[in-house]
């Protein structure tokens, strides 16, 4: 863990060269340029607002479109983190071949680039809090926490995912596919306190409804989209109560995400 | 202390690991199951090689395609791991392993300058100051801010080239990396690689199929073949010993059909070329700076006239030396089918000991239309001791020194 952020340090230069490449060149030849970045999770929002207007869901008195656009931006970031990182490996072949450092800071760099746009969003998310005339609180000081926990998860899953991908291109094929099916188990489109309602209050699945909402929070968005919300929209702090199982289990999966990345890292050369 | 070790190092690839995406994809449910199955036939590229290089050190690598050069590159840039064994390297490695690897099309000249100063780990400080350096040794002023792709080939190795060799690291690992863009700048690049060597005393390893600037820059040179240490010496024997390995491969490769390298009318076929000495006796090598005859045997299957016969002297790599004809010397205008020897006589021979081959060819006709003519026909050693005045090219120079003092006094009267 001390090493990831000692060579981020080390290397910041390199990854803020490769991540300035990442966002020159994919939008050097685009009118719109950097806002492609932004239209992604609005072409979403616009979708899910579609569907909320013939399916009722409840809001707690919060503009919908708001709350979910603060559940989208984390998604996005994580999403694309990952699948940008998992591939970063693969697509930087004819660098790992030629030269060498530290080769997570291709992951690093894919995450980098991302956190670049994730704030080209936050200031769509300001105008949109202008608009609804939402006035963050003292709790906004959560954010920076929360997207560093973000960070954690997106880089844990692309180490490891990263070095499989290196052997084995099925994991790049798999990934977007794990990512989309995720979304559902995340509370993106639909709000944790459905969830919340359904398991722990109505105890729908009866003695199993507890454990069942534990391992629901397992998955480390569930945290962070909450968080984001409270944070960003309701103006209160997160609930550490939905963060911390996923918390756990990332903090306990990273050093072997890193550990197996880095020993794998030896054969990239010779087997990309 | 060796500022390169290289301890046994050995370096196994296996052999069919790397499966293209469609197998893979096909794979992909044997693969879910089971394990990928270890027992591969192994390739060794490197097998147990051992040197040291110390500081201030050019040392060339050569030998023939897939002799693992490269890989060893490799190793010593810390972009592979070895298998077997150890390197240890005290300093910095700039590797210019192919220049212009982290070369983006899509960026400009300059946006390139800093990205691929950031990939070779130069602190930005540090390039912003060379910046007009690098842009004026790469001669792209005018293009440094159109994008890449926009470059021509040899603009774009250009820029490589220049970025490459501003980094200031006390071990410059170079591979093929001379033989980039024209004549002017090629000449450019090799006077910069001699200013890193001999001005500012870098370790240079350099791997290059252009045997003469090996032998030119280096101090030693070692001979690599099938994954392993062949010769490991002087640059001017190993580099004989490389060139006559070349020269069984490509007789080897040539075995196959006699015909390669001759090109004939079907008047007359060339049977045999051999050596004999003043004395008239078959000799196999030649004796620098000795008299000595060069045959050249015939075989004429219709008749032909006005014959002019001609021979020269090649290195193996096809530098053309010196060449004779028999113009003025030997008049035939008839040359009737059935065996014939045609001598040429050499007086001292000039050329320096060395790995030479033979080209021969005969003019017919009044139109003096090719009949025959064949280069690499037969390679030669020649022997003898070089002379203590000429040190290195490939011919005796006849010349003495003297000396005289200028008067300067009596020049201004």
């Amino acid at each position: 863990m001390s090493e990831i952020i000692k060579n981020f340090f080390k290397y910041r230069e390199l990854i803020a060269a490769l991540a300035w490449k990442n966002i020159v060149i994919r939008y050097k030849q685009a009118y719109l340029g950097i806002l492609w970045a932004v239209l992604k999770p609005l072409m979403l929002l616009m979708m899910f607002v579609l569907v909320k207007s013939f399916v009722g869901i409840q809001t707690d008195g919060f503009p919908y479109p708001l709350l979910t656009f603060a559940a989208l931006m984390p998604w996005v970031f994580f999403q694309e983190s990952v699948s940008e990182g998992v591939n970063s490996v693969t697509s930087n072949a004819a660098l790992i071949k030629k030269i060498y450092f530290p080769r997570e800071v291709f992951p690093l760099t894919a995450m980098v680039t991302k956190l670049v746009e994730l704030i080209v969003s936050f200031f769509i998310l300001a105008i949109m809090m202008i608009y609804y005339k939402v006035i963050p609180t003292v709790h906004l000081l959560w954010l920076p926490l929360l997207v560093l926990y973000s960070m954690i998860v997106a880089l844990t899953i692309s180490f490891f995912g990263a070095a499989m991908n290196v052997y084995y291109r099925d994991i790049g094929q798999a990934v977007p596919i794990a990512l989309s099916l995720m979304m559902y188990a995340s509370p993106v489109i639909y709000p944790l306190s459905l969830v919340q309602k359904k398991l722990l209050i109505e105890q729908s699945s009866g003695v199993w409804s507890e454990k069942l909402y534990t391992l629901y929070t397992i998955n480390p968005l569930v945290g962070i989209i909450d968080g984001f919300q409270h944070a960003l929209i309701k103006g209160i702090e997160p609930d550490l109560a939905t963060l911390y199982p996923g918390l756990i289990i990332t903090l306990i999966t990273l050093p072997f995400s890193y550990w197996f990345f880095k020993r794998a890292e030896n054969w990239f050369a010779d087997v990309i | 202390m060796a500022i390169i070790e290289v301890n046994n190092l050995t370096k196994e690839y296996q052999l069919g690991h790397l499966t293209s995406l469609k197998e893979t994809c096909l794979n992909g449910l044997r693969r879910l199951t089971f394990q990928p199955v270890q027992e591969r036939e192994r390739f060794k590229a490197l097998d147990n090689v051992n040197f040291h290089i110390e500081e201030g050190e050019v040392v060339g690598i050569i030998g023939h395609n897939g002799a693992g050069k490269s890989t060893l590159l490799k190793h010593l840039a810390n972009i592979s791991k070895p298998t077997k064994g150890h390197i240890i390297v005290r300093g910095s490695v700039a590797p210019l392993i192919e220049v212009g690897a982290g070369v983006n099309p899509e960026l400009t000249g300059r946006e390139n300058i800093f990205l691929n100063a950031a990939i070779l780990g130069i602190p930005k400080k540090i390039i912003k100051q060379k910046l007009d350096e690098i842009i004026e040794f790469s001669e792209l002023e005018e293009f440094i801010d159109t994008p890449v792709k926009r470059y021509s080939s040899g603009m774009q190795v250009k820029l490589g080239f220049s970025i490459a060799t501003s980094m200031e690291a006390d071990i410059l690992i170079v591979d093929e990396v001379l033989a980039v863009g024209d004549l002017a700048f090629q000449r450019k690049c090799f006077d910069k690689m001699e200013d890193l060597i001999k001005r500012q005393g870098k370790t240079v390893l350099l791997v290059s199929h252009n045997i003469r600037q090996i032998q030119r820059l280096c101090h030693r040179v070692i001979l690599m073949n099938q994954g392993k240490l062949e010769i490991n010496g002087m640059p001017q024997s190993v580099c004989d010993i490389f060139y006559e390995q070349s020269d069984e491969k490509i007789a080897t490769n040539m075995s196959g059909n006699k015909k390669i390298g001759i090109s004939t009318s079907g008047e007359v076929n060339l049977e045999n070329i051999f050596f004999t000495n003043a004395a008239g006796g078959r000799i196999n090598y030649l004796q620098f700076n000795e008299d000595c005859a060069i045959n050249f045997e015939i075989n004429v299957k219709h008749e032909i006239t006005d014959i002019t016969a001609g021979f020269g002297f090649h290195t193996t790599d096809f530098l053309y030396l010196t060449t004779h004809n028999s113009e003025q010397q030997l008049s035939i205008p008839v040359l009737p089918t059935g065996k014939h020897i045609l001598t040429c006589n050499i007086n001292k021979l000039p050329i320096l000991p060395g790995v030479y081959s033979i080209r021969f060819g005969i003019t017919a006709g009044k139109s003096a239309s090719t009949a025959l003519y064949g280069e690499n026909l037969k390679h030669l050693q020649i022997l003898g001791k070089i002379p203590i005045t000429i040190r290195d090219g490939f011919f005796a120079l006849e010349a003495s020194w003297s000396h005289a003092k200028i008067d300067t006094f009596s020049h201004e009267k």
